[in-house]
């Protein structure tokens, strides 16, 4: 399968980009998530938004759910959604990269 | 406790029955085990309202702008003998404002800083655009990428207004 090269996550959002940040350590349900990106980013998500961005990504294709346990969700990331998220990641090191070396060069 | 469960169940009614149905029930027990880790419940119904908002505002295949609009007006028309009505449409409105404006600030968060399309208008922020350029990130006299053609990073944040 062609892996795509363009940064599909540049504008879904930097919830949707958490929310994959966490899923790629493993399937989680929604609790999961909200207590996951809080530890890993210091961000409390609302549910009204986790919501939103789960649906998004998922009919984006870069999540999928996976069969309810009890009445919860889980979902994992997709094949599609970890190369996604791998480009996304090297664009925003890109950017970080350049940021540090013009402070550092700025003398700031 | 009832009255806060009961704030959270209006709220998710706010949502259209396609997001009911898939995420209705998961929803409700979230705002449970959120409340039970004494999260205010006032805080988890206007986040269902500001995402119900934002969900109605979504453009969906096969719904049209005026389906969503005359739902909108249809929340917002107090029916008779119930003046809590009233009260559910003027948090409605003031959510779907929150929610347009939270939906611009997501857009425009951390997730498009990492934008190093090329300068070229807008074309950067189509689906079809081609691959960002390394050698964008390199400034006059910073470190062009091998083989890259020099450009200006403050040149290629100009028109990102998509």
């Amino acid at each position: 399968m062609a892996v795509s090269r363009q940064d599909v996550l540049r504008r879904v959002g930097e919830a949707s980009v958490l929310i994959l940040i966490s899923l790629a350590g493993g399937p989680k349900h929604g609790y999961a998530l909200i207590q996951d990106i809080k530890e890993l980013a210091d961000v409390e998500l609302g549910p009204g938004t986790l919501y939103g961005a789960l649906d998004r990504l998922e009919r984006l294709g870069l999540i999928e759910p996976l069969p309810a346990e009890d009445r919860r969700h889980p979902y994992r990331i997709t094949a599609p959604g970890a190369a996604a998220l791998r480009v996304h990641l090297d664009a925003v090191e890109r950017v970080s990269a350049a940021g540090r070396l013009r402070l550092q060069l700025g003398g700031i | 406790m009832a009255q806060m469960a009961r704030l959270v169940r209006a709220s998710l009614r706010c949502y259209p029955a396609r997001w009911r149905q898939r995420h209705g029930d998961e929803a409700a027990e979230l705002a449970a085990l959120l409340i039970s880790d004494g999260k205010p419940a006032g805080s988890i119904a206007w986040s269902y309202l500001a995402g119900a908002a934002r969900e109605w505002l979504t453009p969906r295949p096969g719904r049209r702008v005026s389906v969503v609009a005359g739902a909108l007006r249809k929340w917002l028309t107090p029916p008779p003998g119930r003046r809590v009505s009233v009260v559910a449409g003027a948090l409605l409105a003031a959510a779907c404002l929150l929610g347009v404006s939270a939906g611009l600030l997501a857009s425009a968060g951390p997730a498009r800083a990492a934008s190093t399309g090329k300068p070229s208008g807008h074309s950067q922020c189509r689906p079809g655009s081609p691959e960002p350029d390394p050698g964008m990130l390199s400034a006059p006299g910073l470190l062009p990428a091998p083989g890259r053609a020099h450009a200006n990073i403050q040149e290629a944040g100009h028109g990102q207004s998509c």
